[in-house]
C-alpha cells in the first residue's frame, strides 16, 4: 500500500494552463448542448426514477400524500411471482429469439453478399419489415394467428395433410410466446442483416485471396475467413438482440396483452401495468430500475466477452 | 442572413398575433373514444354547435376506447385536461375522489337532469358527497342471446322474462347439449375476442358472481379477501373454467362473431345489447334474446356505460355544459344511437326506442335494469380491482387453480387500498 502512496506526484498543468482561456470556453461551449440535453432528459429522470421507486408516488396527484417507503416497493416487486414470470418470459424469449433472429439475418446476408443479380433489390426488400411500424406488423400477424381458419393455419393444416389440428397461436400458453418469436424475428432481422453485411464487407478481399491461393474452397473460406472476421459483428449483434428483447413490449401490449395465462407477460408489460392501468409510478419506477440493473449486467458482460475477443 | 430570419420571424409572429386576435374564440376542448360511427357524428354535432355559436370552438379529441384511462393519466399530467370528457362509469369515483371532476347541475339543462333514468343518475352520482358528476343518453346491459334454429333442435324453453330466466342446472345442461348438435362449433361465445384486458372482463362476468352471491369486494368494508376469494367467487369462476375446458366456450382468437359469422358457430352469446343491432342486421328473426340465467337465487346484469362529465379545471363549464346538453338534444345523434340499439338512459330518449320498449325484442333487457342490475363498485380503487380480476380471469380460463389466484388478487386489491391510506373517505383497512 505505502509503495503506492509514495509515488512522487507529477503535479499536473491545469487545463486551462495548458490551452488557455479562450479554447477552453469554446470547448465547454461546444460541449455545453450535449451535456445539458442529457442531463435534462437522460441523467435526471433516471435519477428521479431511483428516487421515485422508494416512493408510494401515484401516477397522477391523488389527495393522500406521497411517502417515502424504503425498499418497501423493491420487497414487493420481487415476492411477487407474476414478476418472476415475466422475467422468465423474457429470458425465454431471448433464448429463442438470438438464434432464430441472428441465423436468419446471417444467412441472408451471407447470400445477399455474394454477387448475385439484383442484389440491391434483394437487400431492400430482406429490409423492408425492419422499417415496417411494429403496430402495423403485429396487426398483419394478428390475422395470419387467427383460430381455427388463419391462413397460417390452413398452411399448417394442409401441408401436413390433416395430420396436425389447427393452433390456437395466441390463445394457447403453450405457443403463444413462440409465436410472439416468430413474428418478431421476421420483422427485426433486417437490422441484423445490415449490420452483418457491413461487416462482411470490412473484410479485406486480400484475405479471401490468400486463402484461395493457399488452396481452400468456399467451406475453408466461410470457415477460416469469413468467421474470424466477424468475430467482433457477431458479439455486437448478439448483445443488440439480448438487450432489445429484455425490452420486448409492442407485441404483446398489441396480441395478447401478456396472457394467456401469463405466458407473454414480460418485464416492460408489467411495468406499464403497474404504471400506467394501476396508476402506481412508485412500483412502476422500481420495476424499471431493476431493468435497468438486468441490462447492465448483460452490458458488462459484453464488455468482458469484447476485450476477450479483441474487440 | 441573420437579419433576414429575424425579419421574418418578426413577420410571422405578427402574422399569428393578428390571427389570433380575429379569431378570439372561446375554445372548449372535449375528449372522448368510439367507434368511427361515433366519432364522424361528434364531429357533425361540433359542427352545428359552432354555427349556432360562432364564438366558439369545439375541438374534439379521440382516445381510442381500451387506452383511455392511460391517455387520460397523460392529459392530466401535462396539465392538459379537457373541458368535456367521456368516462367509463366506475372509474368515476377515481376521478372525482382525485379531484378532476366539477358537480355538473348547475351547468347542464334542467329538463335533461329530470329526463335522467334512475340508473343513469346512479352511474353519474359520487357516492360520498351524492353530487352529480356526469350525464349520459344511455346506459347499458348484458343479455343472452340465442339462435333460435339450435334452440329448436334441443327443445330448449325460451324464458320471457327475468323471473323465470335459466337456472344454472338448465343452462349448463344446454350447454352440454347445444355442444353436440350439428353445425355448433361452441356452445357459447362470450367475447373473449374482446381481449384478456378489457373492461368487458369485469363488466360482463360481475353479474355471475353477484349472482352466486358474491361480490369483486365487500361494499362496506371495501376489503376484497374474504369477500372476491370466498367460497362463493370460487365456485363461479370454477364453473367457467369448466366451460373453457369442456370447449363450450368461442376461444380469444376466434374475433369477435361467431354468432352470426358465416355458418354460425356459436349458439349463444353473453353479450352486450349493442351486439343485438349486428345480430339482427345478419339473422334476422333468428335472433331469440333472453335474461342472463339464474346461477343462484336471481338473475343479475351489469350496468354503467361511457358518460359525458365537466372537469374540475374548465375555465368555461357554462360553455361545456352548454354544448353536453346540445349533445344530448341532437337528433341525429339521437338517430344514430337507435341505428346502434343504444340502450336508454333518458325517458325521452326510451321513447323514441321501440326495441326497449315492452313487447319489443330487448324489452327483457330494460327489465334486467330495473329489477337485477349491479354496478360495478363505486370506489376509487377500480382501477387496480378491475385490473386484478381480468388479470385472474385469465389466468383461471387457461387452467390456473381458481382459489389461489382469487386469492392473490384479493391480496392485490387491499394492497392498493391500504397503500393509499384507505381512499379516505371511503374508509376500509
Amino acid at each position: 500500500m505505502s509503495a503506492l502512496t509514495t509515488v512522487p506526484k507529477r503535479r499536473r498543468r491545469s487545463v486551462i494552463a495548458r490551452i488557455g482561456w479562450s479554447r477552453f470556453l469554446q470547448e465547454i461551449g461546444m460541449l455545453a448542448p450535449a451535456v445539458l440535453l442529457m442531463t435534462a432528459f437522460l441523467i435526471t429522470p433516471f435519477l428521479l426514477s431511483f428516487w421515485t421507486a422508494m416512493t408510494n408516488q401515484p401516477l397522477v396527484p391523488r389527495p393522500t400524500p406521497v411517502r417515502f417507503v424504503g425498499l418497501n416497493n423493491f420487497m414487493r416487486i420481487l415476492s411477487d411471482d407474476l414478476f418472476w414470470t415475466s422475467l422468465w418470459n423474457v429470458t425465454r424469449f431471448t433464448i429463442w429469439i438470438l438464434p432464430a433472429q441472428c441465423g436468419l439475418a446471417f444467412v441472408t446476408a451471407l447470400i445477399l453478399n455474394q454477387k448475385i443479380p439484383f442484389r440491391n433489390v434483394f437487400r431492400g426488400m430482406f429490409f423492408l419489415p425492419a422499417i415496417t411500424s411494429m403496430v402495423v406488423v403485429c396487426v398483419i400477424w394478428g390475422t395470419l394467428f387467427q383460430y381455427p381458419t388463419g391462413p397460417l393455419n390452413q398452411i399448417v393444416v394442409s401441408l401436413s395433410g390433416g395430420y396436425i389440428q389447427p393452433i390456437d397461436w395466441l390463445g394457447d400458453p403453450n405457443w403463444a410466446m413462440f409465436s410472439i418469436v416468430l413474428l418478431s424475428a421476421w420483422q427485426a432481422y433486417g437490422f441484423q442483416m445490415i449490420i452483418y453485411l457491413a461487416g462482411m464487407q470490412g473484410i479485406a478481399d486480400e484475405l479471401y485471396d490468400a486463402a484461395r491461393i493457399d488452396g481452400a474452397g468456399p467451406w475453408g473460406r466461410f470457415w477460416h475467413v469469413t468467421m474470424p472476421g466477424l468475430r467482433p459483428t457477431h458479439v455486437f449483434v448478439l448483445v443488440i438482440t439480448t438487450i432489445q428483447a429484455f425490452k420486448l413490449y409492442t407485441q404483446v401490449a398489441i396480441l395478447t396483452q401478456g396472457g394467456p395465462k401469463s405466458s407473454t407477460e414480460t418485464v416492460v408489460h408489467y411495468m406499464v401495468r403497474a404504471g400506467f392501468e394501476e396508476q402506481k409510478l412508485g412500483y412502476a419506477s422500481a420495476v424499471s430500475v431493476i431493468l435497468f440493473l438486468i441490462v447492465l449486467v448483460i452490458a458488462l458482460i459484453q464488455r468482458r466477452l469484447m476485450r476477450r475477443f479483441d474487440v | 442572413m441573420g437579419n433576414r430570419l429575424l425579419r421574418a420571424l418578426v413577420a410571422t409572429t405578427a402574422l399569428v398575433v393578428v390571427a389570433s386576435a380575429a379569431d378570439a374564440k372561446t375554445v372548449v376542448r372535449m375528449m372522448h373514444q368510439g367507434d368511427p360511427g361515433w366519432v364522424a357524428l361528434y364531429g357533425k354535432v361540433a359542427e352545428r354547435f359552432e354555427a349556432a355559436n360562432p364564438d366558439v370552438d369545439i375541438e374534439l379529441i379521440y382516445a381510442p376506447h381500451d387506452a383511455y384511462n392511460e391517455k387520460f393519466s397523460s392529459a392530466v399530467m401535462s396539465k392538459q385536461l379537457p373541458d368535456i370528457m367521456e368516462l367509463d362509469a366506475p372509474f368515476l369515483a377515481n376521478y372525482v375522489w382525485s379531484g378532476y371532476l366539477k358537480p355538473l347541475k348547475s351547468y347542464v339543462d334542467q329538463d335533461l337532469l329530470d329526463d335522467m333514468t334512475a340508473s343513469n343518475i346512479a352511474q353519474g352520482t359520487y357516492p360520498i358527497d351524492k353530487e352529480l358528476y356526469a350525464i349520459g343518453l344511455t346506459d347499458s346491459s348484458v343479455v343472452l342471446y340465442g339462435n333460435k334454429k339450435y334452440l329448436e333442435k334441443i327443445g330448449a324453453r325460451i324464458p320471457k322474462s327475468v323471473d323465470d330466466a335459466w337456472t344454472r342446472a338448465e343452462f349448463e345442461d344446454y350447454l352440454g347439449k347445444l355442444a353436440k348438435v350439428d353445425g355448433v362449433k361452441w356452445p357459447i361465445d362470450t367475447f373473449r375476442g374482446y381481449g384478456i384486458k378489457t373492461e368487458w372482463v369485469t363488466y360482463a362476468y360481475q353479474p355471475i358472481l353477484n349472482s352466486f352471491g358474491c361480490d369483486l369486494i365487500d361494499r362496506k368494508t371495501w376489503k376484497a379477501e374474504g369477500t372476491l376469494d370466498s367460497q362463493a367467487c370460487v365456485d363461479a369462476l370454477t364453473m367457467m373454467q369448466t366451460w373453457v375446458k369442456n370447449g363450450w366456450v368461442v376461444p380469444m382468437s376466434s374475433g369477435t362473431n361467431q354468432f352470426y359469422a358465416e355458418g354460425e358457430p356459436a349458439a349463444l352469446a353473453w353479450g352486450g345489447h349493442w351486439f343485438y343491432a349486428e345480430a339482427a342486421a345478419k339473422m334476422k328473426d333468428d335472433v331469440v334474446v333472453m335474461p342472463l340465467p339464474k346461477f343462484g337465487d336471481k338473475s343479475v346484469s351489469p350496468d354503467g356505460t361511457w358518460i359525458w362529465a365537466i372537469t374540475s379545471q374548465s375555465e368555461h363549464p357554462d360553455i361545456a355544459g352548454k354544448f353536453l346538453s346540445f349533445l344530448l338534444k341532437d337528433k341525429e345523434y339521437r338517430d344514430f344511437a337507435v341505428s346502434q340499439s343504444a340502450y336508454p338512459g333518458l325517458k325521452s330518449f326510451a321513447a323514441q326506442s321501440p326495441l326497449y320498449a315492452e313487447g319489443g325484442p330487448m324489452a327483457v333487457a330494460f327489465e334486467q335494469a330495473s329489477k337485477v342490475a349491479v354496478p360495478r363498485p363505486p370506489h376509487p380503487a377500480y382501477p387496480t380491482i378491475t385490473s386484478a380480476f381480468m388479470q385472474a380471469v385469465d389466468q383461471i380460463f387457461n387452467g390456473e387453480d381458481t382459489k389461489k389466484t382469487l386469492t392473490a388478487a384479493a391480496q392485490k386489491i387491499d394492497e392498493d387500498i391500504a397503500d393509499n391510506d384507505g381512499y379516505p373517505p371511503f374508509g376500509g383497512n
